[in-house]
């Protein structure tokens, strides 16, 4: 599904990946974890195309994405749930379900995907036409993944759903998305700090510090020893 | 002096003025809803929309005098060359941003606040004088206007008493046109689809893109589409007062209090701020001379922007 | 600031200004002449607009309100009151500087482009005030006797020749307060105000001098203008246009330059009177369609101006971009040719040889909530004067509104904060630096077509008095990053790791007792880190007390004595690296609870 290849990327002159490679296959659930500044979102612009990498290939389905604008990329396939949530606080919740809907696919399904994403998260059926900015933290991330599945994508990306949410909450959060893996053909890719979280969920986890990939594994194997919080906390 | 005049006087005066400052109030804002539509959307300043409005008036005018007048009847001839300025502004406020304003706005020029604010006034301010001395040069500078019949006859509506109030009758038409524009324009950027994406463009652009949506494609519908709001106002502000190429300057100040009024970024706000403007301007010839009217627009726009810079009927919830 | 170079900063604008005179004297069409005067009329006029928005960057849409103050003072003071201009002109500079004042104090709270609709309003609004006065058409009436004594020539000529000797006079003073400290404050401030305040400079007192001395400037020639017109009306003084042209000439020839404004006026202005004379008749306005045309043609194109356009294309005084040879300089030993006063002073004891260690930083109950987020929630540490201590925590733990806090640039809900014991809650930014403290930022924004050396300088100006000591700071601040082979480049092509270096080696030149490091390493390759953390150690060798915020931890855990950490505004753990490295608490804090406590 997704093949990225050797991929470096700066900004502002700092390099912040270093040849990045990640594979990620068909109703595939691929982590990627590590501490702050160590490229996780810089990833997710290069691969939804908010940044230009330097070097490397980013391939969809075996299209390269540095070929396709940043607004057509979701076209293709992509839902991105930014890190943040970046609803739009002034739309209602139905309002920014349809604009998840954008892409033609999301329109084709929409009432499918209706069904989908009011069942995973009743909260939202309920607040429907509520603002979102008024929401919470917690329902404000349930509409960010919603709006993701309203484009009837074929990947999803999460970037750091757990940031700024209570516990309860994160915990809810990622049952929901693990309930959405199962229940679809969608292939999930997440982006987390929280290492228990992202690594139970998927099939394979890399672990990115300082934009380089310095363990990858899957999470009995990434258990074993104490690279992951010397990748974190340098000693 | 006022407290000459019987209070009837009074009160009749106080009544017309108000039904001149709403009259004047509803084409005022449907000219800053336009400016609204740009600004809430791109966040851009567009000095030039009083030199678009300028463009409309004369589009509005050649359509009537060059057939329209006599296809349709001096009635229903003015409204309908009024209405053509909007798709003509349309097409000229899509090329200019396709052109100009592109390359000062958009998420690249977003990223960079400051930069991009001066680039902004700068360009508009060159496109502005090209388009107000373009403007003298083809059009001349003696002033035209768009005459109906209805211009001279009035209705009287009795209030009570010996009070009436005089509305003239193409002045109320023309305010109800801006009113059904500005609906019209309201509903389509709250239900359509493609007007979504303006709003959802307008409230976070990356995320916009997130969706799919073309931001750039966005924004210059929006400015296309706040031209040809503009336009239309100044096609129907062309059949209450006469107009020369720059006139539009005078109207940029009135357009940008009302929308500071109303608040920076919302739509409906502009509107209410447009029509506040109006009302102000004509309550204020019961206490100032006619040459300070445009002086106590300046002197709230000045307030406003000091003590209550979000405007009055501005947003509820902020953007993300 | 290396003294006033005054030779070659007058050469240039004296040559000019002759030659302009020595053309302007065999031009015998009185219309031409006129075209010369007013070239240089509107080159004064872009220099006053350029003193104000070119160097301070708040673009002014309203510099007509000063230009049409003076041309109605002179124009009042001379038809009504028979005030000769010559003394005219000077009330009107006067009344332009209060304008500047009066109109400045309130309109630079705003920001962006709030700011420029104000500006753009003040004139406008001048304009309504003065055509309901009654000011419709003020002429200037000719004088019989002694004519000279009013600014009345019969030779056209004299007219030029006293618009260029201003000309010069402005030149001259505008070229003197770019190379002055006021000069490059309002640069500094220009390119990042929150920079420039953190650096010591008073940044309001900056843009009101500008202000002031540009409508005082703006005002005299305005005041001038009248002289050659004899007629003043409301839209001559106060229009559009002429605030329009004031901006033009500057943004066509060169924003930030003496030569802007002049190569702008020189260009645009013969090019539009000569349009208008020839094909007014039948376009009139052409002369508007044309600035239209450059403004446009300007922002798309050379969005600073001509001048720069050909200045970037020079070559190079100092080898292009050569790469110095980055090994020669990265091995600690070579610097240790350390300027010790260029450092902290004598009278700092160093914390190694002092019986009890002295607090140099205390921090007390400090809290802030912004909205209904406590972002520092009663947080409370004591730093050692000397010791090299990193804040660390995960994302939004609070860590840079920590270092606003300390700094000055927010003020905190509760607590305080003591400086070798005395409270500096509640100074600005830049008393604090005065008072020792240094600040780097992460994003670093140097000036750049200034070199090296003048960026650093400017570091040093909250601290000193005289160029010359200003420069010795800055010169031993620069040897002790290393970056003194470097010191006459350009500061545009600089590699990230000198461009910490240069944030370094500015905050260095402050002389600061404690430096607070935000995110120097962060994003920079294995080497340039190593570099970086020498440099730091050496500083902190002479000792200035080092508080650094970092990410990249596996640089921290060598560099620091010891790290605070913070999670959601409070402090979770302090101490050694290796200590607070598996102290569960902070595991949990970064890798999060579950993982912590997994089986």
């Amino acid at each position: 599904m997704l093949e990225i290849r050797n991929l470096t990327a700066s900004y502002y002159g700092l390099v912040a990946l270093s040849n990045v490679s990640i594979d990620l296959g068909t109703h595939d659930f691929v982590s990627v974890i590590g501490p702050n500044g160590a490229g996780k979102t810089t990833l997710f612009k290069t691969i939804s195309g908010a940044l230009e990498p330097d070097a490397g290939s980013i391939k969809l389905l075996g299209q390269e994405l540095r070929l396709v604008r940043p607004c057509d990329r979701p076209h293709l396939g992509i839902a991105h749930v930014p890190e943040g949530r970046q609803v739009f606080a002034t739309m209602s919740v139905l309002e920014n379900l349809e604009m998840g809907a954008f892409t033609a696919a999301g329109q084709q399904a929409w009432k499918d995907s209706l069904d989908l994403i009011f069942s995973t998260f009743p909260i939202l059926a309920e607040r429907r036409n509520q603002l979102a900015g008024t929401l919470s933290g917690g329902e404000q991330q349930m509409l960010a993944i919603s709006r993701g599945l309203a484009s009837k994508p074929k990947l999803l990306m999460l970037d750091e759903p757990s940031m700024g949410l209570a516990p309860a909450v994160v915990e809810q959060i990622f049952e929901r998305i693990r309930d959405i893996h199962h229940e679809t053909e969608i292939s999930i890719l997440l982006v987390e700090q929280r290492v228990m979280e992202a690594m139970r969920l998927c099939r394979h986890g890399y672990v990115l510090e300082s934009g380089r990939i310095r363990l990858q594994g899957s999470y009995d194997v990434l258990s074993q020893d104490d690279g992951i919080r010397r990748a974190y906390l340098g000693l | 002096m006022a407290f000459a005049m019987s209070a009837n006087a009074i009160v009749e005066s106080i009544l017309q003025v108000l039904s001149a400052g709403i009259l004047i109030g509803c084409l005022y804002g449907l000219m800053c809803t336009g400016l609204g539509v740009i600004f809430g959307v791109m966040r851009v300043i567009n000095f030039a929309q009083g030199d678009l409005m300028m463009v409309g008036m004369y589009t509005a005018y050649f359509c009537f005098t060059a057939g329209l007048s006599t296809v349709l009847g001096a009635y229903a001839g003015a409204y309908v060359a009024v209405l053509c300025a909007g798709p003509a502004l349309f097409a000229l406020g899509y090329l200019i941003h396709l052109f100009l304003v592109s390359h000062v706005s958009g998420l690249r020029a977003i990223q960079h606040e400051g930069e991009g604010h001066h680039a902004q006034l700068m360009l508009t301010l060159g496109v502005a004088l090209v388009l107000q001395n373009t403007g003298l040069i083809l059009f001349g500078s003696e002033p035209k206007a768009i005459q109906t019949r209805l211009s001279s006859s009035a209705w009287a509506l009795d209030a009570f008493d010996d009070v009436s109030v005089f509305v003239n009758k193409s002045r109320l038409l023309a305010a109800i046109i801006s009113v059904a524009i500005a609906v019209a324009l309201f509903a389509f950027i709250n239900r359509a689809r493609i007007g979504k994406s303006l709003r959802a463009a307008a409230d976070n652009p990356q995320a916009a893109i997130y969706m799919g949506i073309d931001v750039d494609r966005a924004h210059r519908i929006a400015f296309a589409l706040g031209s040809a709001a503009t336009g239309i106002a100044g096609g129907l502000v062309a059949t209450f007062y006469p107009f020369q190429p720059y006139i539009g300057f005078e109207y940029v100040i009135v357009m940008y209090a009302g929308v500071v009024f109303g608040g920076m970024g919302s739509i409906a706000g502009a509107f209410w701020g447009g029509l506040a403007i109006g009302l102000v301007q004509q309550l204020s010839t019961l206490l100032l001379p006619i040459q300070l009217q445009n002086t106590a627009i300046f002197v709230i726009f000045l307030l406003v922007i000091f003590l209550r810079p979000r405007g009055f009927f501005g947003r509820v919830a902020e953007r993300t | 600031m290396r003294s006033l170079n005054w030779s070659s900063s007058l050469a240039g604008p004296l040559c000019f200004c002759l030659l302009f005179c020595l053309l302007a004297f065999f031009v015998t069409s009185p219309y031409y002449q006129l075209i010369l005067t007013i070239v240089a009329v509107w080159a004064v006029m872009g220099l006053s607009w350029n003193l104000f928005s070119g160097y301070t960057g708040l673009i002014s849409f309203g510099h007509a309100a000063f230009f049409g103050i003076g041309t109605y003072v002179v124009a009042i003071s001379f038809s009504q009151y028979g005030l000769t201009p010559f003394l005219g002109i000077l009330i009107a500079a006067a009344l332009g500087a209060a304008a500047g004042f009066v109109i400045g104090l309130p309109t630079f709270r705003l920001r962006g482009h709030y700011f420029a609709m104000a500006m753009l309003a003040y004139p406008l609004a001048l304009l309504y005030v003065f055509e309901w006065l009654g000011f419709q058409e003020v002429s200037l009436p000719m004088q019989r006797e002694a004519p000279a004594l009013y600014l009345q020539f019969s030779d056209q000529r004299a007219y030029t020749a006293i618009a260029v000797g201003f000309l010069f006079i402005i030149m001259v003073i505008s070229r003197f307060v770019e190379q002055s400290r006021f000069g490059r404050s309002l640069l500094a401030l220009k390119q990042d105000e929150s920079a420039a305040e953190a650096a010591g400079i008073d940044t309001l007192r900056c843009k009101l001098v500008a202000i002031m001395l540009s409508g005082a400037i703006a005002a005299a020639i305005g005041g001038y203008y009248a002289v050659i017109l004899l007629i003043v009306t409301p839209q001559t003084a106060f229009g559009l246009l002429t605030s329009a042209q004031a901006l033009v000439v500057t943004l066509f020839g060169g924003i930030g330059t003496v030569w802007g404004p002049v190569i702008g006026a020189s260009v645009l202005i013969p090019l539009s009177e000569v349009l208008h004379a020839k094909l007014g008749n039948a376009l009139p306005g052409i002369n508007g369609v044309v600035f239209g045309l450059a403004i446009i043609g300007a922002v798309l194109f050379a969005p600073e101006g001509i001048y720069w356009r050909f200045y970037d294309k020079l070559p190079r005084r100092e080898g292009a971009g050569a790469p110095q040879s980055a090994v020669a300089h990265m091995s600690p030993e070579p610097l240790a040719r350390i300027q010790p006063d260029g450092l902290a002073t004598a009278d700092m004891p160093r914390a190694a040889n002092s019986p009890a260690p002295r607090m140099i930083l205390e921090v007390r109950g400090l809290s802030k909530s912004f909205g209904g987020l406590r972002a520092i929630d009663n947080v409370s540490f004591s730093i050692e004067a000397g010791a090299v201590v990193g804040i660390i925590g995960p994302n939004g733990a609070g860590k840079t509104s920590l270092f606003n806090l300390l700094n000055g640039f927010t003020r905190p809900d509760a607590g305080s904060v003591l400086l070798d014991g005395r409270e500096i809650i509640g100074e600005r930014p830049n008393a604090i630096c005065r008072s020792g403290v240094g600040r780097t930022f992460q994003v670093v924004r140097p000036f750049p077509r200034m070199t090296v050396l003048d960026n650093v300088t400017i570091g040093a100006y909250c601290v000193t008095k005289t160029a010359t000591e200003a420069d010795a700071l800055a010169r031993a601040a620069t040897l002790t990053v290393g970056l003194e082979n470097d010191a006459r480049l350009p500061a545009s092509g600089l590699t990230s790791r000198q461009l910490r270096l240069l944030e370094l080696a500015r905050a260095l030149a402050g002389k600061p007792r404690i430096l607070l490091l935000d995110e120097t390493l962060a994003g920079l390759g294995a080497q340039e880190v190593e570099h970086l953390l020498a440099v730091i150690r050496h500083v902190a060798s002479a000792g200035i007390t080092i508080v650094i915020i970092e990410h990249t931890m596996h640089a921290m855990v060598r560099l620091v004595d010891r790290f605070i950490v913070l999670d959601h505004g409070t402090i979770i753990a302090t101490g050694a690296p290796d200590t607070v490295t598996r102290n569960p608490l902070v595991i949990e804090a970064y890798l999060g609870k579950k993982w912590a406590g997994r089986a």
